[in-house]
């Protein structure tokens, strides 16, 4: 589990540097001129005025990851208000933060059924969220702005969440 | 606060020296001479410049051990046995091993530097694994989102390999991936067909290599690849075979068909072909065939979601529930799984419920 706020480190600029030059095909931090730590923190703000921690939103995601697993590759319809649906491929892929641990390389893509409003993240995102705090560079493929999560989801603030100790 | 903040400051800073004087001092000091090492108890013996890694010290004496990280140490699959003069494992290393395999030596390789003489052990099929310069000569579509891709091996022409194994493809550096990235391919083609293999690649979302073998790869392309490696392969026995894919997860099935047909194993079999409509099935002529040549052989294609115009009088659904509708009791059985690792999950738990022993179970654990 993540430790929350993140400060700017050497470590820090390692990983940074990672997600921009690196692998841009995944594009982590596209078409995103700001630091990573800015982002970081942002988003951390924008969580936080919720009323939530990043761990109740990866639970979230990782619940509907869960549900749509169950379809194998078809739509599944989840709580009669989204519908959830999963490509998984083979092989897995380590976080650029460079820890051990490799994530499965998978793609969910839901939909609300009211707004048709759309969301899209991986394993690997779910990660992020709640071992980094990282919710991607504002053009990135899978960027998962938390507001917009947070609205489309509908997630409450969540006053039951362990609080995280400083560093 | 602003103290607090010149603090922190002050130790990253400070970090980050450290970090660069460490980079520096290895940079100039560490001149490790040359060291020797000695694998499984002299059978080979190489002399390298100290100072690498040992995984990428072996790789450049073209001894191949098994990684998927790229020797980041995230991926626990570079294991050998340092015998002598590993020094201590490393905390990196610790998360991917149990108390047996500390006890035993065993190593990431990627970890280890080469700093003296070693003496290693490493499974005697390390020694098949080379790798290989080859040539695209063909590039078919078989899906809209699934490719063939034939190689024609060059240096060197052949390749050794078990039907159902696999090979590392080396996917070069383009505009979005700076350096060289390998990916794991399973090998379609007869293992008979020594100087040539094909590899069945699915598209994925933002995938770094598919995109570039979907998108830029084009035949006359010369590329590396390297194996073989993995334990799925036929087993020799009797038992009736249910072999059950989804996808591009066909590709080592159609090798271990093949296998059967040249060395005429007559098992029973029967091969669960999971896909979503009509237009994403393939291999159907080469499946036919196949049928002719192994007479034991059933073949049961499945649609999950069959377009109308398919007009499909098959098998409908998950591949796993066609699987769970036709057998009864798999407690004889031998089984042989490839594809969506969803699939995958769901076919062992369909399989153990009908009394099939998990031990006789095969697919790529890693994958
Ligand atoms: C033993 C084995 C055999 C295999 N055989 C075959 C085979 O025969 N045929 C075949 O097609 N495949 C096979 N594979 C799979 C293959 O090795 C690759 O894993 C696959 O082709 C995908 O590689 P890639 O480089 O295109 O994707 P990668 O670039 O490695 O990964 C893409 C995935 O990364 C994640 N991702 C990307 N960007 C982001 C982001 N911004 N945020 C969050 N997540 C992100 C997503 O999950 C995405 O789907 C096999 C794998 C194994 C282990
Ligand atoms: S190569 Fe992946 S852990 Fe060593
Ligand atoms: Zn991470």
């Amino acid at each position: 589990m993540g430790r929350f706020p993140v400060y700017q480190s050497p470590d820090l600029d390692e990983v940074e540097q990672r997600l921009r030059s690196g692998l841009q095909y995944h594009g982590y931090l596209e078409g995103d001129p700001r630091a990573l730590i800015q982002i970081l923190t942002e988003d951390e703000k924008a969580v936080k005025e919720a009323g939530l921690f990043h761990d109740a939103i990866a639970r979230r995601l990782r619940r509907l990851t869960d549900a749509a697993k169950k379809g194998l590759g078809d739509p599944v319809v989840v709580e009669e208000r989204f519908r959830v649906r999963i490509e998984a491929a083979r092989g897995k892929l380590p976080c650029p933060w460079g820890h051990p641990g490799l994530y499965p390389k998978t793609h969910v893509e839901l939909e609300r059924l009211d707004t048709g409003e759309r969301l899209q993240w991986t394993d690997l995102s779910i990660h992020f969220i709640e071992a980094h705090g990282f919710y991607q560079g504002a053009q990135s493929p899978y960027r998962l702005d938390p507001k917009k999560v947070i609205g489309i989801l509908g997630l409450q603030p969540e006053a039951s969440s362990p609080p995280i100790p400083p560093p | 606060m602003v103290q607090l903040a010149l603090g922190l400051l002050a130790i990253s800073t400070l970090a980050a020296l450290l970090a660069l004087l460490l980079e520096a001092a290895h940079a100039v000091l560490a001149d490790y001479g040359e060291c020797r090492i000695s694998i499984n108890e002299g059978q080979k013996e190489l002399t390298v410049q100290g100072g690498g890694k040992l995984l990428g010290t072996l790789m450049d004496q073209g001894i191949f051990i098994p990684s998927a990280c790229g020797g980041r140490g995230s991926c626990g699959l570079c294991k050998v046995k340092v015998l002598e003069g590993g020094g201590p494992i490393l905390p990196t290393e610790t998360p991917y091993m149990d108390e047996k395999e500390i006890a035993e030596q065993v190593r990431l390789s990627c970890q280890v530097r080469v700093r003296n003489d070693l003496a290693i052990h490493i499974p005697e099929e390390f020694f098949l694994i080379k790798e290989y310069a080859a040539v695209v000569v063909g590039l078919r579509p078989l899906t809209p989102n699934i490719k063939e891709v034939h190689l024609k091996l060059v240096d060197p022409p052949e390749i050794t390999f078990k039907p159902g194994q696999f090979i590392q493809f080396q996917v070069p550096a383009y505009p979005g991936c700076p350096e060289p990235i390998y990916r794991a391919y399973s090998i379609a083609s007869p293992a008979g067909l020594k100087n040539e293999i094909k590899l069945v690649i699915t598209r994925v979302e933002r995938g770094l290599a598919t995109t570039y073998i979907h998108t830029m790869l084009k035949e006359g392309d010369p590329v590396r690849v390297n194996g073989p490696y993995g334990d799925f392969y036929l087993r020799h026995s009797e038992r009736e075979m249910v072999l059950i894919a989804t996808g591009s997860g066909l590709a080592p099935l159609m090798s271990i068909l093949h296998q059967m047909a040249d060395e005429k194993i007559n098992r029973r079999a029967t091969l669960y072909f999971g896909v979503r409509c009509k237009a994403d099935l393939f291999y159907q002529e080469e499946i036919q065939a196949l049928a002719e040549r192994i007479p034991g052989l059933s073949y049961i294609p499945v649609l999950s979601a069959p377009a109308p115009e398919d007009a499909w009088e098959g098998e409908t659904g998950y591949v796993t529930d066609a699987v769970a509708r036709q057998i009864e009791d798999a407690s004889n059985m031998e089984a042989y799984l490839c594809g969506n690792p969803l699939m995958i999950n769901a076919a062992v738990e369909i399989l153990v419920s009908k009394g099939l022993p998990e031990d006789r179970i095969f697919y790529d654990k890693f994958a």
